[in-house]
């Protein structure tokens, strides 16, 4: 079953809002760049997916404003007849109509554009029929102008209408004007109608619920109904009509006897029977209302006779019953029995339709028969009867419940019944018990109580909280309600709580002790390999050389420290060992200050002493290339002498030379080989001889020499192979059109 | 629960606040100001539609504002007796007012200079060929070009049949054929759209008359059985004249002007 909520339904933008939201929307989501240099048919389609998406977009936003209007024909008669009174039937399917036609009418429009588009030679027609296209949609869009306001209209009264739900329990209130409909509503719901003592202040449903029988009752405050004939009656009052006859409900019709509302009985029963056909097949109570001011007893009795006689004209299912707002007399009986009935004939209904067969069908009741004569009762042990039986005999004394000593709340009469505090929780505990096994018995009176009732009974929250000291399990059961000191002998009791808590404290001791023993054989297992430990004074040194550090790295991160590059290690020790009598840092400083910190400066300095020997940058370049793989060079020396034995020769001869010569000019060689093929690598340039087949540094020279002879011809002016750029402006490159299409297009 | 009108309810119930009305006026105070400010600032198509529409709000505020001024020009006054005694010759004119008069005689002297074979488009500008006609390549290799398309919307009867491929020379699209224009009766001043029943005369050239190319300034004929009018010897006319007034290649539709 639907549930009638229309609160979903989206706004609908009027005429101008939805043009210019379709042609912005078509703005975002097209391309907007196009050439006319561009192919045609790009063009074309360009302009075709224009007119395409603006008419989805058109017809999206109207489909979905034609599937959110609930179709009068589909929703529940109560609710259709509602809008057909409130909206007018006719407007609503005229509007929705149109915009149906509007949507078909765009689509055709598209459809026709773009065939056009097909046939368009030029962007400037392309672009022409696209604007024909869109003013066109755009035109019918705001001939709606008048649908889409009127529908926006009725969207918003419809997502205010109170969530009726037509098929609920439901009780009605109508009646004539001011008899006291939404003060009733008032008084059983919380709907909170505005009540004022004139006429027509209801001007529409409205909805409150109430409660009765754990179920949801919806209860339906009508705007007041005049007598007269139905062509005649106003929107306000039709809304009643419709309520009346469409929804199946309990109908409570309100009758003034105080004539207070200015209508005489006579004229409010009048009403009653020009709408009495309305009131066919639902339960109605006829509610005598306002008694306050002019009891029924009181009323003269023609006018109670009128009364009478119009509830035995109502049939069967009508009652009268009596109300008053202001005194409250009669208002919860009155819903009450309207609800009954109500509920009653729901369940009528139900049984007598077919639905409830296939149940009953299946449904078997049994009725034992007796076996013998045997009588057999309910078990019921001795000491619960004779527990009741002690029970029923003090019944009569009021028994008086103990206040509580603990909880939040102590009572100035807190202490005064300390003593007699002894018997009363055993009695309670008993009574528990019986209360348990005897909870069917049927003996209400003697139900136990349970602690919230005694709760309210003694002042409720707060006031009274049970005592749960009763229920202690203790050797004796008088020692429950003792008090506990905290300190007893001079000892805190908290610490003896435990009987064996000494050998608890043995056991936990000797585990520790356990465990201990056990970490440090393991530590010592550990260190026997090798021992890390240091001994004291290389302790201090270690300790010192880290606070230098920590120092020496607080200058470094101080503000406002030097300006410059702190120089690596390597240059700053070459460019000090100098003999430069400037130089802050003389060699063997360098080497003091390291050795302070614990590094071995010696190989360092050997180092900046080499460069320095060395000279130029080059050099020191490659040296320092060489160093990298110094390890690699002698695993595959092999690798870069070519001619092994020539090498194996010279190193011979070498010996004659100094040591570090002799190592200078192997590593020079081996790095002149290596550079020689990073660069082959690197560029393309000649290979050596070696690596093209000549056979020596002779035949290479032969070669070359042939070489230069072979392009002596040609050298000087420029050949057909050359790849060269001399003039800066191409002809073919910069003439021309530019627009059309770019450089690396033509 | 709010029910209904939710807004008035909460006012009942709470009221408003206290300085309610000298924010709605101070608001309405500087609207004007707003709008200024607005109008000086925006630019370009926005301003361009901003100022269309505030020209019309203005302009419907004038003419509201002299709707409830004081009439002051003068109207046809049947009433209005002239002072005196009057010559028996005199007696049964009518006291005209002048501004009525003047307009009737302005009216009637511009209808006697609009010339009677006059069409509302006199000049129009040539089309040609190339314009009007793309070649067509036809053959297997595409190297005949005798074959041409016409790129204008056509009219095209109901019951023309097209011509075998071989002697067909002018294709007609079926995307451009227009069987309906849109026209307007100058004095009506109202719009119908009506049947196309032939093309009479394409200014251009007798060709494009032939093969009923529709062009801006095409005479065409136009089925007006439904508008009901008669002719002068009380017949009722079907077919009337009508010029086209617009590019019916650019537009997508054909708008015509009668010719009466």
């Amino acid at each position: 079953m639907p549930v009638y909520n229309f609160k979903t339904m989206a706004p609908v933008p009027s005429a101008s809002d939805l043009v210019d939201i379709v042609l912005t929307r078509t703005q975002r989501k097209t391309p907007t760049v196009v050439h006319p240099g561009y192919k045609i048919t790009r063009i074309r389609n360009f302009y075709m997916r224009k007119i395409k998406f603006t008419q989805q977009t058109i017809s999206e936003r109207l489909t979905a404003m034609l599937s959110d209007f609930p179709r009068l024909s589909d929703i529940h008669p109560f609710y259709s007849d509602l809008c057909n009174t409130l909206y007018d039937r006719d407007h609503y399917k005229l509007a929705l109509g149109q915009i149906n036609t509007a949507r078909q009418l765009v689509d055709a429009v598209a459809r026709d554009m773009i065939r056009m588009v097909k046939y368009g030679d030029s962007l400037y027609r392309c672009k022409c029929l696209k604007r024909a296209a869109l003013g066109r949609m755009c035109t019918i869009l705001k001939r709606q102008r008048a649908s889409l306001s009127y529908l926006e209209e009725v969207r918003k009264h419809m997502s205010r209408l109170p969530a009726l739900d037509p098929n609920t329990r439901t009780l009605l209130l109508c009646g004539l004007p001011n008899v006291g409909k939404s003060s009733f509503m008032n008084k059983i719901t919380r709907a909170n109608v505005d009540v004022q003592p004139y006429a027509f202040t209801t001007k529409s449903l409205f909805v409150g619920h109430t409660d009765y029988r754990y179920l949801r009752w919806q209860v339906i405050d009508t705007p007041g109904i005049l007598d007269h004939p139905l062509e005649q009656r106003n929107t306000i009052e039709m809304q009643a009509i419709t309520a009346l006859a469409h929804l199946t409900c309990s109908v409570l019709y309100f009758m003034d006897v105080s004539e207070q509302c200015g209508f005489s009985i006579e004229q409010q029963c009048n009403l009653f029977r020009s709408i009495s056909p309305l009131f066919a097949n639902k339960q109605l109570v006829v509610v005598i209302n306002k008694i306050d001011a002019q009891p029924y007893d009181t009323l003269e009795s023609d006018k109670r006779d009128m009364i009478e006689r119009l509830v035995k004209e109502g049939g069967p299912n009508t009652t009268m019953l009596q109300m008053s707002n202001v005194s409250e007399v009669g208002v919860s009986s009155v819903k009450n029995h309207a609800c009954d009935k109500l509920l009653a004939s729901r369940v009528d209904s139900r049984v007598s339709m077919k639905k409830t067969d296939s149940v009953m069908n299946r449904l078997q009741v049994f009725y034992p028969t007796a076996r013998d004569g045997v009588v057999r009762e309910a078990y019921v042990p001795e000491s619960v009867l004779r527990e009741r039986e002690r029970a029923a005999a003090e019944g009569g004394e009021g028994k008086k419940t103990r206040k509580s000593r603990i909880g939040y709340a102590p009572t100035k009469d807190d202490d005064d019944d300390d003593d007699e505090g002894d018997e009363t929780p055993a009695e309670s505990g008993d009574e528990m018990m019986v209360g348990n096994g005897g909870g069917g018995a049927g003996d209400g009176g003697r139900r136990k109580k349970t602690a919230r009732e005694l709760m309210w009974e003694n002042g409720g929250p707060g006031v009274w909280a049970p005592d749960y000291r009763e229920q202690y399990d203790l050797l004796d059961p008088e020692w429950r309600f003792d008090a506990i000191p905290q300190i007893l002998d001079g000892k805190n009791i908290a610490d003896y709580f435990d009987p064996d808590i000494e050998e608890k404290l043995r056991m936990l001791e000797e585990e520790e002790d356990r465990l201990q023993a056990e970490y440090e054989a393991a530590d010592m297992e550990r260190t026997d390999g090798h021992d890390t430990r240091l001994d004291e004074m290389e302790t201090a040194q270690v300790a010192e050389i880290r606070e230098r550090v920590k120092i020496a790295r607080a200058y470094k991160d101080r503000s406002g420290g030097r300006n410059r590059p702190a120089l690596p290690r390597e240059i700053r020790g070459r460019i000090k060992d100098c003999h430069d009598d400037d130089a802050k840092l003389k060699a063997d400083a360098i080497e003091r200050r390291l050795a302070r910190v614990g590094v071995d400066a010696s190989s360092m300095l050997e180092r900046g002493r080499k460069r320095e020997r060395e000279g130029p940058r080059e050099k020191r370049r490659q040296s320092r290339n060489a160093r990298g793989d110094a390890e690699m060079e002698d695993a595959s020396s092999g690798d870069y002498d070519e001619d092994g034995g020539v090498s194996m020769k010279v190193e011979g001869d070498e010996r004659s030379k100094s040591k570090g010569a002799i190592k200078r000019q192997r590593k020079e060689r081996v790095e002149s080989a290596r550079r020689e093929q990073s660069m082959a690598r690197s560029h393309s340039r000649p290979r050596e001889p070696s690596q093209i087949g000549l056979k020596d540094e002779s035949m290479a020279k032969v070669a070359r020499m042939v070489e230069k002879k072979g392009q002596r011809k040609w050298f000087g002016g420029s050949g057909e192979g050359d790849h060269t750029k001399s003039v800066h402006l191409v002809k073919w490159c910069n003439t021309g059109k530019k627009r059309n299409g770019t450089h690396y297009s033509r | 629960m709010p029910q209904h009108e939710h807004m008035e309810r909460h006012r009942k119930l709470h009221g408003r606040r206290f300085d309610a009305e000298e924010r709605e006026r101070k608001r309405e105070a500087r609207l004007s100001h707003k709008r200024s400010e607005f109008a000086q600032k925006v630019h370009g198509l926005r301003a361009k539609l901003y100022n269309q529409k505030r020209f019309k709000e203005k302009a419907t505020m004038r003419k509201t504002i002299a709707m409830h001024n004081e009439r002051s020009n003068k109207h046809a006054n049947d009433e209005a007796v002239a002072d005196g005694a009057v010559p028996a010759y005199l007696l049964d004119r009518e006291g005209v007012s002048r501004a009525k008069v003047l307009s009737n005689t302005v009216k009637q002297k511009r209808k006697e200079k609009a010339g009677k074979w006059e069409v509302p488009i006199p000049k129009v500008k040539p089309v040609a060929d190339d314009e009007m006609f793309k070649v067509m390549r036809t053959g297997s290799k595409k190297n005949k070009a005798w074959k041409r398309v016409v790129t204008k919307c056509t009219f095209v009867g109901d019951n023309f049949t097209r011509k075998a491929p071989k002697y067909e020379r002018f294709i007609r699209p079926t995307g451009l054929r227009m069987k309906r224009a849109n026209v307007t009766h100058p004095e009506l001043k109202t719009s119908f759209q009506l049947d196309i029943l032939g093309v009479k005369k394409n200014p251009s050239s007798s060709l494009y008359t032939n093969l009923g190319v529709l062009t801006k300034g095409t005479i065409i004929e136009v089925n007006v059985s439904d508008l009901g009018l008669v002719t002068t010897s009380g017949k009722v006319a079907w077919g009337k004249m009508a010029q086209v007034t617009n590019n019916p290649e650019l537009d997508g539709c054909v708008n015509a002007v009668l010719l009466v």
